[in-house]
């Protein structure tokens, strides 16, 4: 179970990042933030920057044009 | 403290095109940018994703001029108006490039090649993919060679320099970019040519170029080149005006030969393009213009903007040209082939030959990329 969700469906870029990245600031080391997105761009840009923060993506997922990206904070 | 501006794909072309100093800031991710990004002579590009500016660290912004203009890329433009906005705020000369590498990749530039009397020979140039279509123009009547799928290009083209295209090739099937040859023969009346082997096993409503030596337009006689010049793909053809220009497709560029591979069979291929060297275009002069349907490095534009280059230099520059010896040439060319093949190539192949449609969104995600056409280039 993700201790936070991020739902930026709908959302282009560069805004399903920002949302990540706020409500990760607010998760404490080790906790999981799930994110939701429908911008394409996201595949590629939400594990670049979980990469270079230090988080850790455990799970990428596609159902329906939704990409579903569980993440631990590093 | 300024306020960030918007630039569209024209104004930052013109503004490269007149030498200006730029500094382009890619903000995508590091993946995208080393596989494709905007190049020019004058400007000078560096990545930072658009992500590491969210966070509170100003270092970031350390590297970056204050007294030299920026302008910031990412894929579609959200990422660039926030970053330069953050730019701005700082004191920083920034503007975002209006939809990203989205808009340049549909961005074409038209270059008048050769113009006398007769006729008109015209470069059309898609900067980002490094696709190169031409249109041969003489006494009101155009040829369109390799028309990419944003067909009003062309048809603005016919409009600005007054002639009506009669006669719209394609040099071979094309596996790095949608071809607009169908689309734009269907909107302008003209007749669709294509190489019989070249549409073999598909349902393409065509002209078969062999049964054509040459072709005319308006004065003009463009002859087929050997039919088929192969090498690239089995039915790869050229075409040549007076012996002065080549329209060389995909079998030779300004940097060298065409890969041989993309079809499967590299070593066959390989041959035909020994044949193609040394027995079709060997008697070509040396001063015969070469104006290829793709390049794939800045380099190989000139200072007018064009990129073609004299038959001689490229057989001077290329020992592969000069090695006549079948055995080690088909080795050679067979050796240097790249496992790379240009993204997506299969979808694009298939809706080149007419087996697949795709909407708008989806073409233009397909064409996304570099080209990856030619062996090696500078080699």
């Amino acid at each position: 179970m993700a201790d936070r969700i991020v739902d930026a469906k709908g959302m282009a870029c560069p805004m399903p990042v920002v949302k990540a990245k706020k409500a990760m600031d607010e998760l404490q080391s080790g906790q999981i933030l799930e994110v939701l997105a429908t911008e394409k761009g996201s595949l590629k840009d939400i594990p670049a920057w979980a990469g270079k923060s230090g988080h850790e993506v455990l799970e990428t997922a596609e159902e329906n044009g939704v990409f579903r990206f569980v993440i631990k904070k590093g | 403290m300024g306020s960030m501006y918007s630039i569209t794909v024209e104004e930052l072309h013109r503004r490269m095109e007149a030498g200006e100093e730029l500094l382009l800031l890619d903000v995508r991710n590091e993946e995208e940018y080393s596989d494709w990004k905007i190049e020019g002579r004058t400007i000078r590009s560096v990545n930072i994703p658009y992500f590491d500016f969210l966070e509170e660290d100003e270092r970031v912004y350390a590297d970056l001029p204050k007294d030299k203009d920026i302008v910031v890329v990412c894929a579609k433009g959200g990422a660039s108006d926030f970053v330069a906005e953050q730019l701005a705020e700082r004191g920083h000369r920034a503007g975002s490039l209006k939809d990203g590498m989205l808009a340049w990749s549909q961005y074409y530039t038209p270059v008048v090649v050769h113009e006398d009397e007769k006729m008109k020979l015209i470069q059309i140039n898609r900067l980002a993919k490094g696709c190169l279509s031409y249109a041969i123009v003489s006494d009101g009547k155009g040829m369109i060679i390799d028309p990419s799928k944003d067909i009003e290009v062309y048809t603005e083209l016919a409009r600005e320099h007054q002639f009506t295209i009669e006669h719209v090739v394609d040099s071979h099937l094309h596996a790095d970019h949608i071809s607009g040859g169908i689309k734009l023969a269907e909107a302008a009346g003209a007749a669709y040519y294509l190489s019989s082997q070249e549409a073999k096993g598909t349902a393409l409503k065509f002209e078969p170029l062999e049964r054509h030596k040459r072709i005319q337009v308006g004065d003009v006689h463009v002859e087929v080149l050997s039919i088929p010049t192969p090498g690239h793909t089995p039915g790869s053809t050229s075409f040549l005006i007076d012996n002065r220009f080549m329209l060389s497709g995909d079998t030779i560029f300004v940097g060298g030969l065409g890969r041989p591979d993309l079809g499967g069979k590299a070593k066959e291929w390989a041959e035909d393009l020994y044949h193609t060297v040394f027995v079709t275009l060997k008697d070509l002069p040396d001063d015969c213009l070469v104006l290829p349907g793709h390049y794939s490095d800045i380099r190989e534009m000139n200072d007018q903007g064009i990129v073609g280059e004299r038959l001689g230099t490229i057989r001077a520059n290329n020992a592969i040209m000069r090695n006549d010896d079948k055995t080690s040439f088909t080795e050679q060319v067979a050796a240097s082939v790249s496992m790379e093949k240009p993204p997506n190539f299969e979808d694009i192949v298939a809706i080149n030959r007419g087996e697949l449609q795709v909407d708008f969104d989806k073409a233009v995600e397909l064409e996304i990329g570099p080209n990856r056409c030619a062996v090696h280039h500078h080699g």
